[in-house]
């Protein structure tokens, strides 16, 4: 190391630099040696985040990683199907196979690309077309027209990463207080609000107080609706700000925060009680029907949605209350990523057309 | 074999077709991303019937051509698991003549499917018919269990029928079974009531597929579905209509997507993991000690009042 080190320091920066690349390329070409995946994989792995270059990524990684890795691949094939064991026939089938999935997938990429384009170009028009500008009149016009609106609406919100725009636990308190505004103008009683970590049940009085400002941004500090903070796992309820949390009997809105905790582990610890109960002689195995079942999670977690919005790209229910969902409709925009206006009016339109025959 | 001929006669394919559909799957095999547990919600079939001027009938028929196909071409690209809703819990308020027409159906199919050269034969599949069982005639379920028991020893694939089946009944049997069984209910977990469920012990569900273009569940697999990074299809054609291409197609969405982001979604998934303990410190945390305990006294109150 000692000498082109001496070198280096002898002779110009220019040829320091020359020398760096050559070091550069003696790596490169042991990493072939190798089979290790060629640096742009790892150039591409390590690239920005940058949402609009993700398709043609996928191409381009789906394309490499399939060349790269397929004589590994192949040898767990062979391996796992014995019949391909030692027969060239096999292996000439496997590439075959092979070439038709990169082609595939390239043509796959590439029209994923323009729909993706056209999924986008679609959303902003929309949002152009329906944008509230804080107004409850305006989402009331457009409720009017409907002829049956949800009586309880849920909504599954997610939490962006801290550098985007309307990312981390801030962004996801203004999107769930965006969503109650526009609930209350559209005249529906019950939100329920979902997100998987439960961050707006750990800060509901952040939440309060960001549902309070977004109100009278609407409805004028002096005309705020009243509403209520519902948290079934703690089994509380809060009323409108801290400072005035006097027990109304009516409020216009009523928010309930749910989390994963209050899905599939609520299910386990009704049957860890209905369990403790039997051994006591309490309960017996034809008391449990589905009616009791039901009721106790109704008690528990809340009613059933009647729609379920969802604001992200592909719909992925991430844990949501399994026995709440028999009917409830899903709406959700591909591709769409931001809690806009126009996917909840367009839900509302969706649910409002949608025709309801169970078993018939 | 004539029998079966005569009523597959609409299912016969031209040669070249036959063989585009196993290339196709063989290359989606080859991309090991294939879902290994597909559920199918076989929505539109009386639609389809009336769109076209049949009788009901002959619309449930060609709903169950069309499965066949697509468990076909599912299980040559090799997915292990397939759940098929034929018969709802719900579906009995339908008229008798209607409900007496299908058990009928469902029989005869079923033991088709289970003949010597038909689909579980050819690829080894054993057939199970899952559901609340005891609410059909005595006669049906006999030949039922008789034609699945057929299949009981093979290995490769499983093909669930659910017959009749509801997925709030399949939770409700997943606790009730837990409950008979004395397990202690310290021991109780996710895990123990999801090993309960009708599908205890197949691969999770990693793809669900729904027809018609309706956007519910309608009381399928409820359990399953909710599970964070199961993929929902709805696609927007009456089952009959919905062929080997469309099936197909979603095959490749679904390797495309796995393929894509399990190459990188490492990084960002460090990140959110992150993210979520920064934020999660003073939120959820906080009440995990005391959640398990004050549920159970919730719970035991509730329970209390109610008797």
């Amino acid at each position: 190391m000692s000498e082109p080190r001496d070198e280096a320091r002898a002779t110009t920066g220019k040829s320091a630099e020359n020398l760096q690349k050559t070091r550069l390329l003696r790596s490169e070409s042991t990493k072939f040696q190798d089979h290790v995946a060629p640096p742009i994989v790892g150039a591409l792995k390590r690239g920005s985040a940058n949402t609009k270059m993700r398709t043609v990524k996928a191409i381009a990684e789906s394309i490499l990683i399939n060349k790269c890795s397929d004589e590994k691949r192949m040898k767990d094939e062979v391996d796992k199907h014995g019949q391909w064991k030692h027969s060239t026939m096999g292996i000439i089938e496997f590439f075959v196979y092979k070439i038709l999935l990169v082609g595939l997938y390239i043509a796959y990429g590439i029209f994923r690309y323009f729909q993706y384009q056209y999924n986008l170009m679609k959303l902003r028009i929309l949002n152009v077309f329906y944008s509230p500008s804080n107004t409850p009149q305006l989402i009331r016009q457009d409720v009017r027209k409907l002829n049956k609106i949800p009586k309880v609406l849920a909504s599954i919100l997610e939490v962006k990463p801290v550098g985007d725009v309307g990312g981390g636990s801030k962004g996801l308190l203004n999107d769930g207080s965006k969503l109650v505004c526009w609930t209350v103008s559209a005249g529906i009683k019950q939100l329920i609000l979902y997100d998987y970590e439960g961050i707006l049940q750990g800060n509901v009085e952040l939440f309060r107080e960001g549902i309070y400002a977004k109100l009278s941004k609407y409805y004028g500090p002096y005309n705020v609706p009243t509403f209520a903070v519902k948290v079934p796992h703690e089994n509380k309820v809060y009323y409108n700000l801290k400072g005035n949390s006097q027990k109304k009997s009516k409020v216009s809105i009523e928010v309930s925060l749910l989390s994963s905790r209050d899905g599939r582990e609520t299910i386990v610890d009704l049957t860890k009680t209905m369990a403790h109960l039997y051994k006591q002689g309490d309960l017996s195995l034809d008391e449990i029907t589905v009616d009791l079942v039901d009721q106790e999670l109704v008690q528990l977690v809340g009613h059933e949605p009647d729609l379920l919005l969802y604001f992200g790209p592909a719909l992925d229910l991430q844990g949501y209350p399994p026995w709440h969902l028999r009917l409830t409709e899903f709406f959700w925009e591909a591709d769409n990523n931001q809690v806009t206006y126009s996917v909840f009016i367009r839900g509302l339109r969706v649910y409002a057309g949608a025709q309801m025959n169970v078993g018939k | 074999m004539v029998g079966s001929e005569t009523a597959t006669e609409s299912s016969v394919e031209w040669w070249p077709m036959i063989g585009l559909k196993n290339l196709l799957s063989h290359t989606l095999k080859s991309s090991n991303c294939v879902p290994q547990h597909i559920g199918f919600i076989m929505d539109g079939n009386r639609r389809y019937a009336r769109k076209t001027g049949q009788a009901v009938r002959a619309g449930h028929e060609a709903g169950f051509v069309s499965m066949s196909k697509i468990l076909e071409l599912c299980y040559e690209s090799g997915v292990n698991t397939a759940t098929v809703f034929a018969f709802s819990i719900e579906n009995f308020k339908r008229s008798e003549h209607e409900v007496k027409a299908l058990m009928e159906l469902a029989k005869e199919r079923i033991r088709q499917l289970t003949e010597h050269g038909e689909l579980a034969h050819k690829y080894d599949i054993r057939i199970r018919v899952i559901g609340e069982i005891s609410l059909l005639d005595e006669d049906l379920l006999e030949e039922l269990l008789k034609t699945t028991e057929m299949t009981k020893n093979n290995k490769r694939a499983v093909l669930n029928i659910c017959f009749p089946y509801t997925g709030r009944e399949e939770i409700l049997h997943s606790i009730k079974n837990i409950i008979s069984e004395g397990i202690d209910s310290k021991s109780i977990d996710e895990s123990v009531v999801e090993s309960h469920l009708y599908t205890g012990g197949l691969p999770p569900l990693d793809l669900l597929i729904r027809t018609s273009g309706v956007s519910r569940l309608s009381d399928f697999m409820l359990w399953q579905s909710c599970r964070k990074s199961t993929v929902i299809e709805m696609v927007d054609c009456l089952w009959p209509e919905f062929g080997p291409a469309r099936i197909a197609w979603i095959l490749l969405k679904f390797a495309f997507k796995k393929s894509f982001s399990s190459n990188t979604t490492s990084l960002e998934d460090e990140d959110e993991d992150e993210e979520q303990l920064d934020e999660a410190k003073d939120g959820s945390n906080r009440f995990e000690s005391s959640k398990s305990f004050e549920n159970d006294f919730k719970y035991a109150n509730k329970m209390e009042k109610f008797q």
